[in-house]
């Protein structure tokens, strides 16, 4: 009996997923349409943006957030949903270097620029960023659903500023809420990859 | 209409005139999307959503020798990184460094505060004490520049129509040298806190003498809309600043504070909150220590 209401369950769940699909694409033919009708020029059928280098190029509906965006649409599942309201950061990626929420912008206002997610930042032989390196080496990372987030707003604070003090590394994380870590290993380690020439040796 | 939303991304003020001039659904304006994006989450959708994140006609801060011109698409971290700005009015500069978190304050704008007019809008108690004038672009093509509260009218709401732009807002540079201002602010925590309580202060200060000639103050967070407090400014206006001043200022920004919020359950801890955020301003204003009223100089 368990068995065959968990199925039930499952079956629903499938049936509402394909529903959403569905409607999704419905969605997007109808935008991309009536985008015609409008009596501006160079409004766009599409998005072209450039993602950890790449170019690349998609339609959306108006409505769909850059998360969702870059999830579901780019595949780039390293950038979390959390609050979805912009309160926690674990959704944060740089636009033109600059950290943002992802959930707060919509994906086409980002028409023609740089975004950089936690894909992007790895060296190009595949081997970690030094930030990335010093979130494990400085056990920085637990269970881990905050960390894309807190180290891509380290990255842009890096990015502005080679040489942040505590406070300046706290500060730029206050948008990054961690509910396990206690915060001091994280800032540990973006302090060391900060203060490179006189490293810290971790603990 | 149906649901199915439009969007478009102008580059200039022209094509907007142009767009919502032929366009009759409704229209949301989107800069940093820090209110409206949750907003469509939950709500009625607009038809047309016009981002104007990019217009760089929107995105700019100038100053001439008596007012202070700000786009209205300006981000909070470019008010906040602006030194000329936070020389001539520190009360603007101090309040976009307390908004959000540095990822809010990258998107989010100052025109986006005041369209969105929430009650704990950093920005609003201060953009009401220094009087300034919000430039708004109709949509029938004409331009009309109005005063802070015939903007914002109450919570959450405005004066503005359906497709009209907040262009520009001008802050009048008053008193001269005697020029000093000051913002200070209640939340949970220091980062990423939304405002309980927050005071505003612009002031006419004649330092050779230690005397105050003008003052005005704002509360926010107290009330639907930014609340103008002239029982606190008759306290401070035409005296010399001294302890005996600041007994007097606590006193009223309490009785203030009873008189906004009778009855309510944050009116027992802001009462006394308030106290605190005043001797704050104090402190950031005239760089020297004042006690809580009764209490002696150690």
């Amino acid at each position: 009996m368990e068995g065959f209401s968990s199925v039930n369950v499952g079956l629903n769940f499938f049936k509402s997923r394909i529903c959403c699909v569905s409607k999704m694409e419905q969605y997007d033919a109808h935008v991309t349409a009536r985008r015609l009708e409008l009596p501006v020029p160079g409004v766009p059928s599409g998005i072209t943006l450039q993602v950890n280098g790449e170019e690349c190029q998609h339609t959306a509906p108006a409505t769909e957030t850059l998360t969702q965006f870059l999830r579901n649409r780019l595949g780039l599942t390293g950038l979390k949903t959390g609050c979805g309201e912009g309160e926690c950061g674990a959704c944060t990626v740089l636009i033109n270097d600059q950290p943002v929420n992802s959930c707060l912008v919509l994906a086409f206002q980002v028409e023609g620029r740089r975004i950089t997610t936690i894909e992007g930042l790895e060296n190009a032989d595949g081997t970690l960023s030094a930030l990335q390196q010093a979130f494990i080496d400085y056990g920085a990372v637990q269970c881990g659903y905050c960390i894309p987030g807190m180290v891509i707003a380290s990255e842009g604070l890096l990015r502005r500023n080679s040489t942040p003090d505590d406070t300046e590394i706290r500060r730029a994380l206050a948008g990054n809420i961690c509910r396990c870590t206690g915060f001091l290993n994280i800032i540990k380690a973006v302090k060391s990859v900060a203060s490179a020439g006189a490293q810290a040796v971790p603990e | 209409m149906t649901g199915l939303v439009q969007s478009a991304t102008p580059d200039k003020i022209a094509e907007i005139v142009a767009l919502v001039g032929g366009f009759s659904g409704n229209i949301s304006y989107i800069a940093g999307g820090t209110d409206l994006v949750i907003a469509l989450e939950r709500g009625p959708r607009p038809d047309l959503i016009i981002d104007i994140s990019r217009m760089q006609a929107l995105n700019f801060i100038d100053a001439d020798i008596d007012a202070v011109h700000i786009g209205a698409a300006t981000p909070l971290s470019t008010l906040a990184e602006h030194g000329e700005l936070a020389a001539k009015l520190p009360v603007l500069t101090q309040a976009a460094v307390q908004v959000g978190s540095v990822q809010i304050r990258n998107r989010a704008t100052i025109g986006g505060n005041i369209a969105s007019a929430v009650p704990g809008g950093d920005l609003l108690p201060v953009l009401k004490c220094l009087d300034c004038r919000i430039e708004v672009l109709r949509r029938d093509k004409t331009t009309i520049t109005q005063a802070f509260d015939e903007v914002v009218t109450g919570l959450g709401k405005t004066s503005l129509g359906n497709g009209d732009l907040i262009t520009r807002i001008t802050i009048p540079l008053r008193f001269g040298a005697n020029r000093i201002s000051a913002f200070g602010k209640i939340g949970r925590r220091r980062e990423l806190a939304i405002a309980r309580l927050n005071l505003a202060l612009l002031a006419d200060y004649e330092s050779s003498a230690n005397h105050i000639n003008d003052i005005r103050i704002v509360a926010g967070a107290i009330g639907p809309v930014p609340l103008r407090l002239p029982s606190v400014e008759r306290q401070l206006r035409g005296r010399v600043v001294d302890q005996a001043l600041a007994d007097d200022f606590l006193q009223a920004l309490t009785a203030a504070v009873d008189a906004a919020i009778p009855g309510r359950i944050s009116q027992a801890y802001k009462r006394h909150a308030v106290m605190g955020l005043g001797l704050d301003l104090l402190h950031r204003l005239f760089a020297r220590e004042f006690t809580w009223p009764g209490w002696a100089k150690s």
